[in-house]
């Protein structure tokens, strides 16, 4: 350890080594000295190197009273600093966070297709005619579509804001896409016919909320509103299509949910 | 109270002493064991502003005197913690 105290001595500036150099040996001598005193030793040279007027540089003489050649104290000078920029190194890569790698619990829905012409059926829903996408009233030569028109009918797909949520059933659990979004998806589509013995008094709405399978055939989760109603619009949207869904390349299956909506008054007036 | 300047001006108060004498005295009054390059860059710097001075001598180990600039240092130093510990005193008994 002391020649280690010795060699990192030789750094000092050479004013201070003909000053205090014999006596520093002396201190040497009498002292035990440990690994911390090398380092304490070092960093006290790099504060007279600072505050000393410059010298020969690194072509040092040797300590008084000992025999090492001048090249050992350039060598451990080169490896000290080549440890403290090591040590910082270190600490500097510590210091980095990787970002989190986040993984989607169900497929993200695509980018929204665009919706295809279709004519809006007014007479279902007359009060937001740009919010909701109901089915055409009549046949058109350009529709690769079978439209249909059924009297006092109207199917609502659900606008966007919901777009993402994520629907729970047992185990399994899907991202709900509004029907709005996979409407120009749709192959084949029934419309609800209003049930015959039914009261044909004001409005009822009835809720759909439907599984699309990886084949595009629609399943039924669960439906809401008074029970003739209800069953009319479960019967016709179960026979739905649509085109298979795709995300990442790979076949997925979606929630969506529709509103069904019986117009008794317009029944009751009849078709126009 | 750990700046070594004021530990070697407290040691040499007592008496002449070299290098090593130093390091033991301050380990024993003050329990800080100061390393060599601390040691002797405390002193070159006391050297310098001529708070203390080399006494003649035949042996390689150094001794060292404080003079009479270095007593006026050590007696400002020790004026200024006494102050501090008395306010530091004070303000506890009050909290």
């Amino acid at each position: 350890m002391r020649a280690l105290i010795r060699s990192a001595a030789r750094l000092y500036p050479k004013a201070w080594r003909d000053r205090y150099g014999a006596e520093f040996d002396a201190l040497l001598e009498d002292m035990s000295p440990s690994f911390g005193d090398v380092w304490d030793v070092l960093r006290n040279v790099v504060r007279a190197r600072v505050s000393m007027p410059a010298d020969a540089g690194l072509a040092l003489a040797p300590v008084a009273g000992s025999s090492m050649t001048a090249r050992l104290p350039v060598a451990l000078s080169i490896g000290a600093h080549g440890v403290i920029l090591t040590l910082f190194l270190v600490a500097a890569v510590g210091y980095v966070t990787p970002m989190p790698s986040h993984r989607a619990i169900a497929p993200l829905p695509p980018p929204v297709p665009e919706a295809p012409p279709q004519m809006t059926d007014a007479r279902v829903f007359p009060e937001a005619l740009t919010l909701y996408s109901s089915l055409p009233l009549a046949h058109t030569e350009e529709a690769e579509l079978p439209l249909y028109v059924a009297v006092g009918v109207g199917i609502n797909f659900f606008p966007l804001p919901d777009i993402g949520a994520v629907y729970r059933q047992g185990n399994e659990e899907w991202r709900v896409w509004p029907g709005q979004a996979l409407e120009s998806f749709i192959v084949r589509r029934v419309l609800p016919q209003f049930p015959r013995d039914a009261d044909t008094r004001g409005n009822v709405s009835v809720f759909i909320e439907y599984l699309i399978r990886r084949d595009g055939s629609v399943n039924v989760l669960r439906t809401s509103g008074p029970a003739p109603f209800s069953a009319a619009a479960r019967a016709a949207i179960g026979q739905w299509r649509y085109r298979p869904l795709e995300y990442d390349d790979q076949r997925c299956e979606i929630v969506s949910r529709v509103e069904v909506r019986f117009d008794g008054q317009f029944v009751q007036d009849g078709a126009r | 109270m750990s700046d070594p300047t004021i530990l070697i001006l407290a040691s040499l108060a007592e008496g002449d002493k070299h290098g090593y004498a130093i390091m033991e005295d301050i380990r024993a009054f003050a329990g800080i064991r100061l390393g060599p390059g601390t040691l002797y860059g405390a002193i070159t710097r006391l050297e310098d502003r001529g708070w203390i001075r080399a006494v003649k001598s035949e042996s390689r180990r150094q001794p060292y005197r404080i003079t009479a600039e270095g007593g006026v240092e050590l007696k400002r130093q020790t004026a200024l913690f006494g102050q501090v510990v008395r306010i530091a005193n004070r303000r506890m008994k009050e909290a």
